[in-house]
């Protein structure tokens, strides 16, 4: 088959899309590393500054900042929204072939709207005089906690974290579910024959096997959070302040808002690094043989 | 297996309660403007359009469309022909470097597209891309990229080896061995990607607000925020109308291909 396989045929079919990767990809990471290095205005570099705009961001006091939020949005997302989702997806699982149906079309229509779209319909629940939290506050008769959600420093960053997590919750739940099917039924009969209930079938027998798949879900819930920024532009522009700030958005912000192209880089350059430990430590964490039925 | 009443109104309305924000938004748009602040929550007590009309004055919805449509065709079409070419090759054609382009591929999975938008932004700009659609097709195609190979060559891998040895005997070439067998039994993987993309794509903003944030090259979410930016923060009823109106196409489509979309979501979980 060596003839087949010809040396042209394979540069031809693997060039394009390595080309196409590399050069929007991986390329950039070269520059961005080189502008942490520099000041630059966007237009044009105005010299090597050294560590300069790396020892400007651990002397912040926003830097610290923004990665409590982003490290609390991450938090939330594998403490709260991963389990809640995955209990959803073990219910469903017992739940009859019409609720189903109702349960997944709700579920997964987060995942087809816009950030915009999210965005502003969660300003909307949050909206200090019409909103629906507020009304729903008063209407209990509990006035006394009623507030502005979004321009408060202390509330904003847990309202956004709740829609984000809201968006991908029902996916999170249809993955499971998904994982939960591929499960063969004579695990659960032999459960059945021995007397296991719904709980302990499901953390004796469903959870261990659905491991692949968890770990799948903590990878791009962890990854995805960390990357959070769009929600915050949206709902928040990084406010009230710099309050409701992430790590992108500080990157955003310095560069885009206040034309320090090298302090953004530099962000960007510590983030990279981030993702990557935070993924080997996943890796190592939970990396075990893929399940064989 | 006995089916609880708890269990089923539970799992309903959660199902329910993650479209009622939308429903909120649509009967919002439905009312009259001073209505919206007497009656937040009810049916509206008569039912205007006045709102949809304002807001098509202001967003002009084909233009914004026409680019996010742009975009999403040619990011599907660049990301599944050579994505697909990527996966078929690490896979079947013996190649020497297969585990280290995929471990390569999979940087894209680890690093999100926003991180490397300042350096992106400045390569567009010298590479004079900047005012064109293709400086967001581009990147879009690339990031798409990473997770199209992977999932592909998982696909590809489980296909026989048999395949191309009967097409070499029966005097094909490579290409059209890949061009006319295998493409045709790995298109409903294909397919399920292209969904996948287009969903991601359509509704992209990250990129599209740093490199698409001009009057002619607006996606429809940048369009949209700064359609909300131009009209203050209290007025609902134009906001619930601009918001049904641009996601009005993907809500359609969610609904007609309603089994699809679940594939397509689900579909990336084969990568581990």
């Amino acid at each position: 088959m060596n003839k087949f396989y010809t040396k042209k045929g394979k540069l031809l079919f693997a060039l394009p899309g390595l080309l196409l990767f590399s050069v929007f990809v991986i390329y950039p990471m070269i520059p961005q590393i080189l502008i942490s290095f520099q000041s630059h205005n966007g237009a044009e570099a105005l010299g090597y500054v050294g560590w300069n705009n790396y020892t400007n961001l651990f002397q912040s006091n926003v830097f610290g900042k923004v990665h409590r939020n982003t490290y609390f949005i991450v938090g939330c997302s594998l403490l709260i929204a991963l389990p809640v989702s995955l209990l959803l997806a073990l219910l469903l699982e017992r739940a009859s072939a019409g609720v189903r149906t109702v349960f997944k079309f709700g579920a997964l229509f987060p995942s087809v709207l816009s950030v915009t779209v999210i965005g502003k319909m969660w300003a909307g629940i949050y909206d200090a005089d019409w909103g629906m939290l507020n009304s729903i506050l008063r209407g209990i008769g509990m006035e006394q906690l009623t507030r502005s959600w979004l321009t408060n420093a202390d509330t904003v960053v847990p309202c956004i974290a709740a829609a984000f997590l809201w968006q991908y919750i029902g996916l999170n739940c249809i993955l499971f579910y998904a994982g939960i099917k591929a499960i063969p039924e004579q695990y659960y009969e032999a459960a059945i024959i021995d007397g296991a209930g719904f709980w302990r079938a499901s953390i004796c027998i469903t959870i261990p096997l659905l491991q692949d798949i968890i770990k799948y879900v903590v990878i791009i819930s962890t990854l995805g959070s960390m990357g959070m920024y769009a929600h915050i532009l949206v709902m928040t522009a990084g406010g009230p302040g710099d309050a409701s700030r992430s790590v992108l958005y500080q990157m955003y912000y310095k560069a885009f808002s206040m034309s320090q192209f090298g302090e953004g880089c530099a962000i960007a350059v510590i983030f990279i690094i981030e993702c990557i430990i935070v993924s080997i430590i996943i890796n190592k964490c939970i990396a075990k043989e893929p399940i064989q039925y | 297996m006995k089916q609880r009443l708890w269990l089923k109104i539970l799992l309903c309305v959660i199902g329910v309660g993650f479209l009622y924000p939308m429903l909120w938004m649509i009967l919002t748009s439905l009312k009259e403007k001073s209505e919206f602040y007497v009656n937040p929550f009810g049916l509206p007590k008569v039912w205007d359009l006045g709102n949809f009309s304002e807001a098509l004055a202001s967003l002009d919805i084909l233009k914004y469309s026409f680019n996010s449509i742009i975009y999403t065709f040619f990011t599907c079409l660049i990301t599944l022909f050579f994505g697909s070419m990527l996966a078929y090759c690490i896979t079947r054609m013996n190649f020497r470097y297969a585990r280290q382009v995929t471990l390569y591929m999979s940087v894209g999975l680890v690093i999100p597209i926003q991180v490397v938008m300042i350096p992106l932004y400045m390569m567009i700009m010298d590479m004079g891309l900047k005012g064109s659609r293709f400086s967001l097709v581009f990147p879009y195609s690339a990031f798409q990229m990473a997770s199209t190979v992977l999932m592909l060559s998982a696909f590809l891998s489980t296909l026989p080896k048999e395949l191309e040895e009967a097409a070499a005997i029966d005097g094909c070439n490579v290409y059209q061995a890949f061009f006319r067998i295998i493409f045709h039994i790995i298109k409903p993987a294909v397919l399920t990607r292209g969904m996948f993309i287009f969903i991601s794509v359509w509704n992209e903003f990250a990129i599209a607000q740093v490199l698409g944030n001009s009057e002619k090259l607006r996606p429809i979410p940048v369009a949209l925020q700064n359609f909300f930016l131009s009209v203050g923060v209290s007025d609902w009823g134009l906001i619930g109308a601009a918001v049904v109106m641009t996601s009005f196409p993907l809500v359609l489509i969610y609904c007609i291909g309603n089994r699809q979309i679940e594939n397509a979501l689900t579909a990336g979980a084969v990568l581990k």
